[in-house]
């Protein structure tokens, strides 16, 4: 067996998030791969519905879509919405006590009816009854050998709670072990499920790697204002910036919570912050004034559905235009858009270099499905990172500084309060190079092109676009972020079918780099640009940027906006809907796609 | 230090006769008073007449976006501590559009000192209401009548509080040094409230008005009490100056090493990336 699915469901408040949790890092540790997808409501408790899927692999997995083989239920809702979606021969878990006979049932499939509930009340904890769970698919899959694990887990998580906490948990788990080898009858072939381990992984979420990533880069404030799915970046470096002497800082709100990263970075220290779509755009004039005061900052925005509130816990990509053009005036930035959780870290690193480097605001595109979500890293080569710090001019007395000195790579050194002769005043007005406020015609002109020559001398430090997939074929998707793992997914499948694609990922999305789309488009008969937005935000960038784009090319868009991740299945249903009308060289002509 | 030093390298954009030259002039002074290095002290500002005030000073400044001097200062301050950092502006930067963040600067209590200079009006705009206009005060904005009442600044600082706070007016710049000079020597989050009359677009709050309403403060009055401080600045007998309030009190800063000393209780003094790495592998 080369991987299992694991889904664990119910309502909000069922312990659905923490068992999923333990069980990762759990099997991480044990030495398998693990991804996993993680939806919830907003609410903490309530009728909302928690679901949190794990894929377990012996190679690493791109996403935690597929087939269940295991499928928990803590409620009795989740077992219809999940049932039809478990593998024939496969598992499903539920309580007895407070279903009373399944409405709908296959008959290819192991139903087993435990009474959850009445073994957790047994041990007088009611609420462990997601831990009682656990313990009957660890004795349904006991060849993965996760009991000890879990239980090194359980105290792990729960190591600043009280300590009855720990050993509730660990008794429920046991529990559930003991009621599986004594009563269960088996009728499943999971006792044989065997997973090659390759060692000790390192797991963390998307939002974590961030956190990380900036601490690494040298990140010693942070400052935010809680928001869903972003929060989890600014209480992890909560627990963590204090104990290197980091600051992080909550805020009033989110115009606050700019204002203070860019005092902090005035003063010298590298700072962030981090938020999703309606503190993004409280942020976006604060945005203006680092670009035009030239400041270092970083900003990731874990982007969920806008607009408004919109959908709190539920992903879209549709803050690429409020990144890129958010801001008023012509404001040069940088935005980023990792592809998955270990290129959170690697992109988050490039932020700050970027930022410090040419003093300019850099924006991460993360979102809902990226940012909580737990996956697999390999190990962080620390000592062979490369970071940047910014440069500081040389002054000795009766110097004259010009701040904002006009150079070939328009980047100006710069002092910070403390530097001795370093004194400046800077502004978010337009200013001469000496830091005077001017309204000067040829002064805004020459100024503006001076902090945009800072993003041509940037172009050639950029990640490079990762592809991926077979080089001489003739159908192409080009896209960005978190849909790197269906899309490559998806070409996997195409490729077992005879169906060549290849994927082009630019994780600098501004400046664009146009060099490396053109390039990847001249030899492609059809491109697809995929992305979870309405608007086709990313694609409409690529028409419009990059003017002549190879007119034998026809550019097309496969777009989802429904708050759900894309999935392997429905790309790759896409790509070959595409193949066919390649073949047939017929025109397309559905609701999706747009002709060029 | 001389007051002299501290001449930016800007002259002073405000019209003649401005209540800001004095506040600038009181503050330099206070500043040589107290030795302060122009390398270790900024000043933050945001946008309006009197948060031009940077540039007409030697020191670092940051000169920021309208509302945001606070938050900017703030950050500031946390990020280095050892810079003297003073945020200055005016009464639509501070109490109107970045009214929130004065709220909470006086909860967490920064080392840092905010000079707000109240010219009842917005001036940079050419004479619009602003939150402490007077009734009677007309504009273009409102040809026909006044709509809102004034809030009254030192009446806020004292309840959101702010450990220092003070009031003078641009008529007495002796009185200005000596409430700026308290200020910045005092430990905590200092307001100080300066009326400071536009002689452009605001008739109603004039000089001469200012000088008929302005009285001290009893000798007596306990700085330390601050339900009396609070009977002076709602007082409609007059506009009382001097130091309404002072208090000690930890700052932010102090609390916030409270937290880093318990964070590195638990993970030692030399902590690397490779030891917060550990959580997970």
């Amino acid at each position: 067996m080369k991987d299992l699915i694991i889904k664990i469901t119910g309502t909000s408040g069922q312990g659905i998030i923490s068992s999923g949790d333990i069980l990762s890092y759990a099997t991480a540790r044990k030495g398998y791969y693990v991804t996993t997808y993680r939806a919830f409501p907003s609410e903490i408790r309530g009728d909302g519905k928690c679901y949190y899927t794990l894929r377990i692999s012996e190679h690493k997995a791109l996403t935690a879509t597929g087939k269940t083989d295991i499928l928990i239920c803590l409620d009795e809702d989740t077992i219809y919405e999940g049932l039809y979606d478990i593998k024939p021969n496969g598992v499903l878990i539920y309580d007895k006590d407070t279903v009373n006979e399944l409405k709908e049932n296959r008959d290819d499939i192991t139903a087993y009816a435990i009474p959850l509930k009445s073994i957790a009340a047994e041990l007088n904890s009611e609420r462990s009854r997601n831990m009682v769970a656990l313990g009957i698919a660890v004795e349904i899959l006991k060849n993965l050998h996760l009991e000890e694990q879990i239980l090194k887990d359980i105290e792990l998580r729960y190591k600043l709670k009280p300590k009855e906490v720990i050993e509730s948990n660990k008794n429920a788990l046991n529990a559930g072990i003991k009621y599986a080898q004594e009563n269960i009858e088996r009728k499943d072939n999971y006792d044989k499920a065997q997973i090659q381990s390759t060692g000790a992984k390192l797991i963390m979420s998307g939002n974590e790697a961030i956190g990380l990533a900036a601490i690494a880069a040298g990140c010693r404030f942070f400052s935010g204002y809680p928001i869903t799915p972003a929060t989890e970046i600014m209480e992890w470096l909560a627990k963590e910036l204090p104990k290197f002497g980091g600051k992080m800082i909550q805020c009033e709100d989110e115009i606050a919570a700019i204002n203070y990263a860019l005092g902090a970075s005035y003063a010298g220290v590298k700072s962030m912050t981090a938020t999703s779509g309606p503190g993004f755009s409280l942020m976006q004039e604060a945005i203006g004034l680092a670009s035009m005061a030239e400041l270092p900052v970083v900003i990731a925005d874990v982007q969920r559905c806008g607009p408004s509130t919109g959908v709190p816990t539920k992903t879209e990509q549709s803050d690429l235009f409020a990144a890129m053009y958010g801001t008023h005036g012509d404001c040069p930035k940088i935005v980023l858009a990792p592809m998955n959780v270990a290129d959170c870290f690697y992109q988050t690193i490039n932020a700050f270099n970027f930022a410090e480097q040419y003093q300019v605001p850099v924006i991460i595109l993360s979102d809902a499905s990226l940012g909580p979500r737990r996956e697999c890293v390999d190990i962080i080569d620390f000592d062979n990172l490369k970071i940047i710090n910014r440069e500081k001019p040389q002054l000795k007395e009766g110097d004259v500084y010009n701040r904002y000195e006009d150079t070939p790579t328009g980047i100006s050194p710069i002092s910070a309060p403390g530097d001795l002769y370093g004194e400046h005043v800077i502004t978010g007005l337009e200013h001469t190079q000496a830091n005077a406020p001017t309204p000067n015609p040829e002064t805004h002109r020459q100024m503006t092109e001076k902090r945009f020559r800072k993003l041509e001398t940037a172009a050639g430090q950029f990640s490079k676009a990762k592809t991926y997939g077979c080089e001489d074929a003739s159908i192409g998707i080009i896209s960005w972020g978190s849909t790197s793992g269906p899309v490559f997914e998806a070409i996997d499948m195409a490729k077992e079918k005879g169906i060549k694609v290849q994927a082009l990922y630019p994780r600098t999305l501004y400046p664009l780099p146009t060099d490396w789309i053109k390039g990847f488009v001249k030899n492609k008969d059809i491109v697809i640009v995929i992305e979870a937005n309405y608007n086709a935000q990313f694609k409409s960038t690529i028409v419009e940027r990059c003017t002549n784009i190879n007119k034998g090319t026809e550019v097309i868009e496969y777009l989802k906006y429904d708050g759900t991740p894309f999935t392997p299945e429905e790309i790759f249903e896409e790509i070959e809907k595409v193949s066919k009308v390649e073949d047939d060289k017929h025109n397309i002509s559905t609701n999706k796609h747009t002709h060029f | 230090m001389e007051a002299n030093d501290y001449k930016g390298k800007v002259k002073p954009s405000w019209c003649p006769g401005c209540g800001n030259h004095a506040v600038l002039m009181a503050l330099k002074k206070a500043m040589a008073q107290l030795d302060y290095k122009t390398h270790e002290t900024a000043i933050v500002s945001g946008i309006g007449c009197s948060s031009r005030f940077p540039f007409f000073m030697s020191t670092y400044g940051f000169h920021s976006i309208h509302g945001r001097a606070l938050p900017v200062a703030i950050g500031l301050k946390q990020a280095k501590p050892e810079i003297n950092v003073i945020a200055v502006g005016g009464d639509g930067d501070g109490l109107s559009i970045g009214g929130n963040h004065f709220i909470h600067a006086g909860r967490k209590n920064p080392n840092i000192t905010y000079i707000m200079m109240d010219n009842e009006i917005y001036a940079l705009t050419k004479g619009q209401c602003s939150p402490t206009s007077r009734i009677g005060t007309t504009t273009k904005c409102n040809p026909y009548a006044w709509t809102a009442d004034r809030i009254n600044p030192v009446l806020m600082a004292l309840s959101f509080n702010a450990s220092y706070v003070a009031r003078g007016h641009s008529g007495d710049v002796k009185q200005l040094e000596k409430l700026i000079l308290g200020g910045l020597k005092h430990k905590g989050f200092a307001f100080i409230h300066i009326v400071s009359p536009c002689v452009q677009y605001n008739k109603v709050s004039s000089f001469e008005k200012i000088k008929e309403l302005v009285r001290n403060l009893p000798d007596n009055h306990d700085v330390t009490d601050r339900v009396n401080a609070m009977k002076y600045a709602f007082s409609p007998d007059g506009l009382y100056t001097g130091v309404f309030y002072k208090t000690e009190r930890p700052t932010y800063e102090e609390r916030y090493k409270e937290v880093i000393s318990k964070a590195k209780q638990i993970a030692g003094n030399n902590v690397t990336i490779k030891d917060i790495m550990k959580q997970f592998q």
